[in-house]
């Protein structure tokens, strides 16, 4: 602030201060909260809340039910639905899979699946990391 | 309920949350005043600053759970009645007033009030208020944060929105006119006193 600014501040000072503030009036808060009662129990305020509170088991249930939805009612061309395409699928993936070398450990005696399923649980878990960020975000 | 009692917004905020929602009138009762004041100084009246900060506490609750903690609970409810504020008083037709639309002069305030100093003070916040009239909306805003809340430019600009440099011209601006108007309205009334 240079020295008019500051002079013409001053002057402002005399005017304005913070004894002078304008109150709310009588009942005001009683007023509100009649307000945020009424709206708190709308039903669009109550789906809301819900929604709020369970929206991470919310959406990943959503996502289930329409995967296997897909997998069970979609046709995957003449032969069948998805499910029996994905079917056939896991039933070749060890040849669509890459194939995991366990010979240097030969102590280990470990079922051909199982370095896949701690793969698959690994990523997993970095994408559960993911997704409890972006929900937990919006979170005080 | 008395300050030394109150614990804290973040309490209350955790309260709410949790689904008590008794515990949002002690934030309302800590922060009317102040969210009332802003409302009034930028609407220019009581009936609409009410209104004004009544919707800014209602929006402030339907949004809590999305409050991120990142500033303070009354720098987030001070944006929320500056915003309204400002869309209420853009929405609605603008009417020019003229130094000659001050209401009274001191004699007036003098003849209410036989004390010689709370009449002077009556006069100037009576001819601050119509000073604050004739600014601009956002002005207003600006002048009632710095002079009544006594926020400095950083924080007014985490409310308003406007840039930390902005917020200074702009503040720079609105003192001059305010100055200006209130030494129109002292000479019209030949005022001298210190």
């Amino acid at each position: 602030m240079n020295k008019e600014e500051r002079f013409e501040h001053e002057i402002l000072r005399k005017y304005i201060n913070s004894d002078s503030i304008e109150k709310a009036p009588e009942g005001f808060t009683s007023k509100t909260m009649t307000r945020i009662r009424i709206e708190a129990e709308s039903p669009v305020m109550t789906v809301r809340a819900y929604l709020n509170r369970y929206r991470v088991p919310l959406v990943s249930t959503v996502i289930t039910a329409a995967l296997l939805a897909a997998l069970i009612f979609i046709p995957a061309g003449q032969s069948g639905t998805i499910s029996q395409l994905v079917l056939k699928y896991i039933g070749n993936s060890g040849i669509s899979l890459p194939k995991i070398d366990l010979s240097a450990m030969p102590s280990l005696n470990m079922p051909g699946w199982f370095s896949y399923a701690v793969i698959g649980i690994i990523l997993l878990a970095f994408f559960d990391r993911a997704l409890s960020g972006l929900f937990r975000r919006h979170r005080v | 309920m008395s300050g030394m009692d109150y614990k804290g917004d973040s309490y209350y905020i955790g309260k709410v949350l949790a689904g008590n929602i008794n515990a949002y009138s002690y934030l309302v009762d800590m922060h009317k005043d102040k969210a009332f004041n802003l409302a009034f100084r930028i609407c220019g009246n009581r009936e609409e600053a009410e209104e004004v900060s009544q919707d800014a506490f209602l929006k402030a609750f339907k949004s809590l759970r999305g409050f991120r903690m990142k500033s303070s609970f009354e720098t987030w409810l001070y944006r929320i009645v500056y915003n309204t504020a400002i869309s209420l008083v853009r929405s609605r037709k603008k009417g020019v007033l003229a130094i000659e639309d001050f209401p009274a002069d001191v004699i007036d305030f003098l003849s209410y009030n036989p004390n010689t100093g709370d009449a002077v003070t009556e006069f100037r916040n009576s001819l601050v208020s119509f000073a604050l009239l004739k600014i601009t909306e956002e002005e207003r805003a600006l002048i009632s944060l710095y002079y009544y809340d006594e926020k400095d430019t950083s924080a007014i600009s985490e409310i308003t929105g406007i840039s930390k440099t902005n917020v200074k011209v702009k503040l720079f601006r609105a003192r001059r006119k305010i100055i200006e108007i209130i030494s129109k309205v002292e000479k019209k009334n030949m005022i001298y006193y210190e």
